[in-house]
């Protein structure tokens, strides 16, 4: 695995949601990548997030041909706004289906599925 | 610089889509739609000079394009594999209208064909197979539904947006499906109401199963020439006036917009080379692997303001008989979704009607109709016009 995706797991596995950062672009990325995508140059830093962001998009998946996902139906896969201005797919945890909404506030939280922590989202009180 | 209408559409030929092909192969049906196409066409074996293919299903990717022309003895002078996902098929119209117009070719055959597979189609790695590496490190863990998921995001993003209802987008199911009524080759042809399409299954809301397309079998060919007034005695000449191209991601969860589309940029492109504006189009084929993916092409390509396209698609016909005839064979969503020929049947459907040969799905008007081919989640876009001569 590359060293950038490295970064980013073993930042999650302990606790911290860290993107790359270009100061030139000042600008965050998402995915991990080798070069910033606006200026293709490598200047970049790590730098953690605040967790903080809201639901751009969703879907409740009712029917799901993963294996690892089939009894888990209902569940909420989102896009997340974050605070720092990138969109990142992921689940919304801990909110009942007929909370969620496009706007919802949400601030990051950690699950573990198939022996990988993985960063979520829950609704954020304002 | 190319020449719009110096280049036309010469011969068609499509399979029935199925849900078994019969032990066949991608090949076998793609040679099949060829033969049938090159036959329509009037034109021998030998005159095709040109081909472009689209990605196979289930066989080996590797030298496709060399594959297929063994497989159809060919040794033309030009081919190549087009890999823009849905918008494949139409994209190799744009080819090779280009490859002709330039003299690299004089009969260029534009093949797409597939077997659609459950077994791989709805696994884990059927899944896989489809996705680039960031979406498989960077999705997949949370469980996305194939296209499906991202379909969804955008038809929730423009519900909030702007409105739009559940009703409004079955309507498009709806209408599609009395299209389908009228062509014998449609896989789906049992009348449906808003109100079925909204007790289907919800598979991911806000979508339900009757608005989402039904991945089968079966292949499609078109053959590009350089126009001549009496190039094709057995059919009224379709000309190629103009087409327009647009990518802006390949993920829709890094599209710079949910709810507009590159479609607008293409459609745009496309009237600009044509010479012509939306109130010129006669009727539209637009790519409908759901029924939002037609409501935003609507919204893009200008029949509506964006945003307005539930409340046009409401109080729009969009059969046959309608305004805005859409998708008159049917759509994928009626007819099945034959792999990447899928596409190619938004164009063979312009074709027909151009040429008056739809029978009873025929349109009243339809002198310019609009073609679009639409890959990933939006992702990919090709706008075809394609006129009477």
């Amino acid at each position: 695995m590359a060293d950038y995706n490295d970064t980013y797991w073993q930042n999650i596995s302990s606790g911290k949601l860290c993107l790359q950062y270009c100061p030139t672009c000042d600008k965050y990325i998402y995915y991990p990548r080798s070069l910033c995508p606006h200026c293709l140059q490598a200047n970049w830093e790590w730098k953690e997030l605040t967790g903080k962001g809201q639901v751009h998009s969703y879907t409740i998946v009712h029917v799901s041909a993963l294996p690892d996902f089939q009894n888990e139906t209902p569940y909420i896969y989102a896009l997340i706004e974050l605070a720092e201005g990138v969109r990142m797919p992921s689940n919304l945890i801990d909110c009942p289906l007929d909370e969620v909404r496009v706007g919802l506030p949400v601030e990051l939280a950690f699950i573990e599925r198939n022996g990988k922590t993985l960063p979520v989202f829950k609704p954020r009180q304002e | 610089m190319f020449q719009p209408v110096h280049t036309s559409i010469v011969g068609i030929g499509e399979l029935k889509p199925s849900l078994d092909a019969g032990g066949k192969s991608s090949l076998d049906l793609m040679a099949e739609a060829a033969a049938l196409a090159i036959l329509d066409a009037g034109l021998q074996k030998s005159d095709v000079d040109g081909l472009l293919v689209t990605p196979p299903s289930e066989d080996s990717y590797f030298l496709w394009p060399s594959q297929v022309a063994e497989y159809l003895q060919l040794s033309p002078v030009f081919m190549n594999m087009v890999e823009l996902g849905g918008a494949s098929a139409a994209a190799t119209i744009a080819r090779a209208a280009l490859m002709v117009d330039a003299g690299i070719c004089k009969n260029c055959l534009c093949l797409s064909g597939g077997i659609w597979d459950k077994q791989v189609f709805n696994t884990l790695e059927g899944k896989m197979a489809v996705m680039s590496q960031a979406e498989i490190d960077y999705e997949l863990p949370y469980g996305p539904m194939g296209f499906n998921s991202g379909y969804a995001l955008i038809a929730r993003r423009h519900m909030h947006e702007y409105g739009t209802t559940p009703e409004q987008l079955a309507k498009i199911a709806v209408d599609q499906r009395i299209n389908a009524m009228a062509n014998p080759e449609a896989l789906f042809k049992t009348a449906i109401t808003i109100s079925d399409v909204l007790a289907s299954p919800l598979v991911v809301d806000p979508l339900h199963l009757l608005e989402i397309v039904r991945p089968c079998s079966g292949a499609s060919a078109v053959i590009v020439s350089r126009f001549s007034p009496d190039l094709n005695k057995k059919h009224d000449p379709v000309v190629i006036r103009g087409f327009g191209e647009a990518y802006t991601h390949n993920s829709i969860a890094y599209a710079p917009s949910l709810t507009e589309s590159p479609i607008k940029m293409a459609s745009q492109r496309a009237f600009q080379m044509s010479g012509v504006e939306t109130k010129d189009i006669d009727l539209v084929s637009l790519y409908d692997c759901y029924t939002i993916t037609v409501l935003i092409s609507l919204e893009d390509i200008g029949f509506c303001r964006k945003g307005e396209g539930g409340k046009f698609v409401e109080h729009t016909d969009l059969t046959y008989n309608g305004s805005l005839p859409c998708n008159t064979h049917g759509g994928q969503l009626s007819c099945g979704q034959t792999s990447f020929a899928g596409g190619m049947s938004h164009v063979t459907e312009a074709v027909r009607q151009l040429r008056g040969e739809a029978g009873v799905r025929q349109v009243k008007k339809n002198r310019l109709a609009l073609v679009n081919g639409n890959g990933g989640v939006m992702s990919t876009q090709c706008c075809l016009i394609l006129g009477r001569a």
